[in-house]
């Protein structure tokens, strides 16, 4: 993966049927290799898109394949600072697996997931952050994740992180230089002061941290299951606020015994809903498997969907689901509002100001109250719209990383042991700070970001 | 031409007398070539032997079994250990040396081994045959053959002495500078470049009131230098703090034209860290004031050296200057300070054995390797001894790690970034610098020193012992357990506290602690300092787990680095310099960034499968 200079190929757009289709060639053959493939006598102007004929030389008769926009991108000016040449096709897998096949037959090999952002990042036009950046854009199901990966892209964490890197920078090396020129009587740094400057930074770092959650929930997505005796509406209100029929709805209790998922954007939060089984003691085996899915999912979800049903009275399983629950996020939805109420929502005895709200699956009625309230259980109230600079768990746990190794500097520090063990643990969180941008991010580690990429990326 | 030693050592400096003890302890006869018997282990610069980091690198050598911390030991007139009010890791031990003295000392130990003869004369030209070093030429046209060769030529090099406008070829004051040598090492194609160094004026102690001055004692007791040396009970004298002010200032800077570091009369690059006066008042114009330090330079000799003053102004400016020093009114100059150019081989054209790639048998150590200070030339005449003996023997390359001690931190540093100024060792320069302590130089390094045969019977006997001792110290304070408040803590826990010493817990007979007599201390410390800082100890132990798959991943002979992609036209041309023999010095290599070493990794990885059968290739 580690070897740029091999040239690869790899279909760039999604897999299946479109308008257009891009195979993506990057390599020091990328020229040669388009021009093999292309029935042009001269190469490529660079950076001018033109139209070609691909053809396949590699029949008895040359025979034309498709008929194609090609763009070539010198080095270093291109994507992934190699030569680079993107061949816009018709969109049919056949024929662009078929132009893939043809490159390799000229030199190219497949690429690896991620290969063409590695080599991006390899030829320093990305830091780690940036390239990872990438893929969260790629992956992006809601406009707000798109967006924080593009900020990220843009470098907002990288600028931050270099700051952080230059103030560490700047008390270490005084520090340093206290410890070895003892004698020359300069004061490089006053005792205190260290205390004070370890604290600023690390003051930073959680500042970042602070904001962390809730750009992880942004860029990872969230889970909320829906819970509930059997019966009482979570399908349809399941359906409800996904805007589509999914799950399947009978009037038999218990038809949902296997869970039922689907992803919908909640204001920008990408919140996979699972539809369970409702708990309660189960009846036979099939069932009883749903019931032991349902719990699985309450121990991953962000939060819980409790679903009761206003028109009947409230019975065992329903205060068991609700003790249950009780530990978790959750939003307490009364269902059946359209129908005459059978008990009164003071009777559950939940505290002020829990999320609680009256809906009917049926109509829809309530819906916005729940999809907000649902959101502000997620987000702890905090609103979407200023987006966080760090959602990634790798940055996350590097930055926490450091933050503990700042905290435990500080602590040394304001104890009154030696500079070389405050030192110590400054230089523990500044090399967190490197594998974070990837400064010095070890191979393996490398590989590992990259692999989780798409291919043609 | 006569054959008589299979190593021939150039140079009887600080690096010399280090590789001609190690070769003959190893078993290889071996001669000295000098111009002098008279300037033995001479001090041209400062009377002193130490300091921070510096003091390490003593340690590590006499652990090794090399000299330098014995005959400090023997003639030192003044101990200080710097750094005590801060940690463990960064106490240096540091002396006033005798200097005639410590010459002496130095040389009448290698005249007692019977492997070591001399050649006095002047080194001419290095006798190479296809890639192999066979012998030495003198000036006069003596020849001598030999197996492998040591040059530590110092600053013999071309050396150019200024004094002001006054200019004179010369290695040392007084002393002829070498043309021909360095002539002949250029012309088989090292790569070269140019240092300046300084020393201050020397003052006659007669002519000086002391009791002007602040006084710089020596600790009591000692904290001496060799682990062998038990404890030293001597007189010590005192140093003496002396102040700049605006008068000497002012010279300074009215006769700046006049000298030749600001005069463009020097090219070379002196060393940042250790400014001469010139330096100090130009570049810190804000500082009322600097210090200065007045050292004797032995018990019997008039010489006090003005430590901190380095200068190359003209001889009756130098003269103003100190006489405009509070408490010098009246102060004899026995010598100007003056500058030194001479020129030096880049350190990357060395393997980590010292020896150059160029010339399999051509060993270089000291200042020729652009270094700066007597520890580090010593530290690496020992690694260019060693290794020049074992490869007359035909045995294996013997390196020291970063994670082993400061010579091999030294010494890699050299090899992988060379020389943009004088190199001084600093504890910064060590990442693992918890790990790299005074008190376990020899708990590291001995052992090391024992497989090639550096370490004498005597020492690795007393060395068993105090291991033996600093384990089961270890152990019994990891089990003791202290009653406080009605309650068992472990003892462990209570020392890791502020201010609780290993000490102060045997005095309360917490716990029991063995030491022998001669060494109290030093054991104590030890044991302490792995108990104390255990979790910095081992976080820093998991850092060099976690290089150690670099390091051990080689690159193979002959690798072409300028054939990998990817690589900044930079980084590429650093590693066709520099050749780092694994990914670990690769890293290290400036310009070169992780990305490039995970690149670098897969064609090392590729083109050992190619190279058939390369067994040493590979991860």
């Amino acid at each position: 993966m580690f070897t740029p200079d091999d040239t690869i190929v790899a279909v760039a757009t999604p897999p299946g049927r479109g308008g257009l289709g891009v195979v993506r060639l990057s390599g020091p053959g990328a020229s040669t290799i388009a021009g093999a493939l292309l029935d042009r006598s001269e190469p490529l102007r660079p950076r001018h898109a033109t139209l070609a004929r691909i053809v396949d030389q590699t029949a008895v008769v040359s025979i034309a394949v498709d008929q194609v926009v090609a763009t070539s991108f010198p080095r270093p000016g291109s994507y992934t600072g190699d030569d680079v040449v993107e061949i816009c096709a018709h969109g049919s897998p056949v024929l662009l697996s078929r132009i893939v096949t043809l490159a390799r037959a000229a030199g190219a090999r497949l690429a690896e997931p991620g290969e063409f952002t590695l080599r991006a990042y390899l030829n320093g036009r990305l830091d780690l952050v940036q390239a990872e950046a990438v893929a969260d854009l790629v992956e992006a199901v809601t406009p707000l994740q798109a967006r924080v990966a593009f900020d990220q892209l843009e470098g907002t964490v990288t600028v931050r992180i270099r700051e952080l890197d230059r103030q560490l920078f700047d008390l270490i090396a005084r520090l340093e230089a206290s410890l070895d020129f003892p004698a020359e009587g300069y004061h490089f740094v006053e005792a205190g002061e260290v205390v004070v400057v370890v604290g600023a930074i690390r003051g930073q770092v959680e500042a970042l941290l602070d904001g962390a959650a809730r750009g992880r929930l942004i860029r990872e997505g969230c889970q909320v299951v829906i819970l509930g005796k059997p019966n009482v509406g979570k399908s349809t209100l399941f359906n409800q606020l996904l805007g589509v029929v999914r799950a399947i709805v009978t009037p038999v209790a218990g038809t949902t015994r296997d869970l039922v998922t689907e992803v919908t954007d909640l204001d920008g939060l990408a919140v996979t809903l699972v539809d369970s089984a409702g708990i309660r003691p189960a009846r036979d085996p099939v069932e009883e498997e749903g019931v032991w899915r349902a719990r699985q999912a309450l121990g991953v979800a962000s939060a819980a969907v409790v679903v009761l049903d206003r028109t009947g009275p409230l019975a065992p399983e329903d205060w068991a689901v609700l003790e249950e629950t009780a530990p978790v996020r959750r939003v307490v939805a009364v269902n059946k509002m359209d129908e005459p109420a059978s008990w009164a929502l003071e009777s559950l005895g939940l505290a002020a100001g829990a999320a609680i709200v009256e809906v009917s699956a049926r109509t829809g009625e309530g819906f916005e109250g729940l999809r907000e309230t649902l959101r502000d259980v997620l987000t702890d109230g905090e609103s979407l719209t200023d987006t966080p600079p760090v959602a990634n768990s790798r940055h996350i746990g590097l930055l926490e990383r450091v933050a503990e190794a700042l905290g435990a500097a500080e602590e040394a520090a304001a104890t009154g042991a030696a500079e070389e063990f405050v030192l110590a643990d400054l230089q523990r969180g500044r090399s967190a700070l490197d594998e974070l941008t990837g400064k010095r991010t070890p191979d393996d580690v490398l590989q590992h970001i990259f692999e989780q990429f798409c291919i043609g990326k | 031409m006569t054959s008589d030693y299979e190593v021939i050592v150039i140079g009887a400096g600080h690096a010399g007398v280090e590789a001609a003890h190690a070769v003959a302890r190893l078993g290889c006869t071996v001669a000295v070539c000098t111009l002098s018997r008279e300037t033995v282990a001479h001090m041209p610069c400062n009377p002193a032997i130490g300091g921070t980091a510096k003091g390490h690198l003593v340690r590590e050598i006499d652990a090794l079994g090399g000299l330098m911390g014995h005959a400090i030991d023997a003639t030192a007139i003044q101990f200080t250990l710097l750094n005590r009010s801060r940690g463990p890791a960064v106490w240096s031990p540091r002396a006033q040396a005798d200097k005639g003295r410590y010459g002496e000392w130095m040389r009448a130990r290698l005249e007692r081994e019977p492997n070591i003869g001399w050649i006095v004369g002047r080194a001419g030209a290095v006798l190479v045959e296809g890639t192999r070093v066979v012998g030495l030429e003198l000036e006069d046209g003596e020849r001598y053959r030999c197996r492998a060769l040591v040059v530590t030529a110092g600053t013999f090099l071309n050396g150019l002495v200024h004094v002001g406008p006054v200019q004179r070829p010369a290695g040392r004051v007084g002393e002829p500078a070498s043309q021909v040598l360095g002539e002949s090492l250029k012309q088989l194609g090292l790569v070269w470049g140019r240092l300046k160094t300084g020393t201050p004026p020397r003052l006659d102690r007669r002519s000086i009131d002391f009791s002007r001055f602040e006084k710089e004692p020596g600790d009591r007791p000692p904290v001496p230098f060799s682990f062998m040396t038990g404890s030293v009970e001597r007189a010590q004298v005192c140093c003496h703090v002396v102040h700049t002010n605006d008068a000497v200032h002012e010279l300074v800077r009215r006769n700046l034209g006049r000298s030749p570091l600001y005069n463009g009369q020097i090219s070379g690059i002196g060393p940042r860290y250790c400014p001469s006066l010139e330096d100090k008042v130009m570049r810190f114009p804000d500082r009322e004031r600097h210090q200065l330090f007045l050292e004797p330079e032995g018990l019997d000799v008039p010489e006090i050296y003005v430590s901190g003053c380095s200068m190359s102004l003209p001889h009756e400016v130098q003269h103003e200057v100190v006489r405009a020093l509070p408490g010098l009114e009246d102060a004899v100059m026995l010598r100007p300070g003056y500058a030194v150019e001479y020129d030096f081989i880049q350190p990357t054209e060395l393997r980590p054995t010292l020896e150059t790639r160029l010339v399999s048998g051509l060993y270089l150590a000291g200042q020729i390797n652009g270094t700066s200070g007597y520890e580090e030339a010593a530290g690496q005449g020992l690694v260019a001894g060693v290794n020049a003996a074992r490869t007359v023997r035909a045995l294996r390359p013997w390196v020291l790690g970063r994670e082993e001690g400061y010579i091999g931190v030294m010494v890699d540093d050299l090899t992988t970034q060379g020389c943009l100024e004088p190199y001084r060792i600093f504890t910064s320069r060590a990442e693992h610098r918890l790990l790299l302590r005074i008190d376990n130089a020899d708990l590291r390094l001995t052992a090391r020193g024992r497989e090639v045969g550096l370490v004498g019977e005597e020492r690795w006997e007393q060395f068993k012992g105090r291991r033996g001792r600093f384990e089961r110290n270890v152990e019994r304070v990891r089990e003791a357990r202290v009653r406080e408040k009605g309650r068992s803590v472990a003892a462990s826990q209570v020392l890791r506290r502020p201010g609780v010493s290993l000490a102060g817990l045997a005095s309360q007979g917490v716990v029991q602690v063995e030491t022998a007599a001669e060494s109290a201390a030093v054991e104590m410390s030890s044991v302490e300092t792995v108990v104390k800082y255990e979790g910095y100890l081992r976080r820093q132990e998991a850092m060099v787990a976690r290089c150690a798959r670099d390091e051990r991943r080689k690159i193979p002979t002959g690798f072409p680095f300028e054939a990998v992609p990817g690589l900044s036209r930079e980084a590429a041309e650093r590693l066709m310099a520099v050749v780092p023999e694994t990914l670990g010095q690769a890293g290290r290599v400036p310009g070169v960034t992780a990305a490039g070493v995970a690149v670098l990794g897969a064609y090392v990885r590729r083109w050992s499968g190619r190279a058939d059968g390369d067994a040493a290739a590979g991860d």
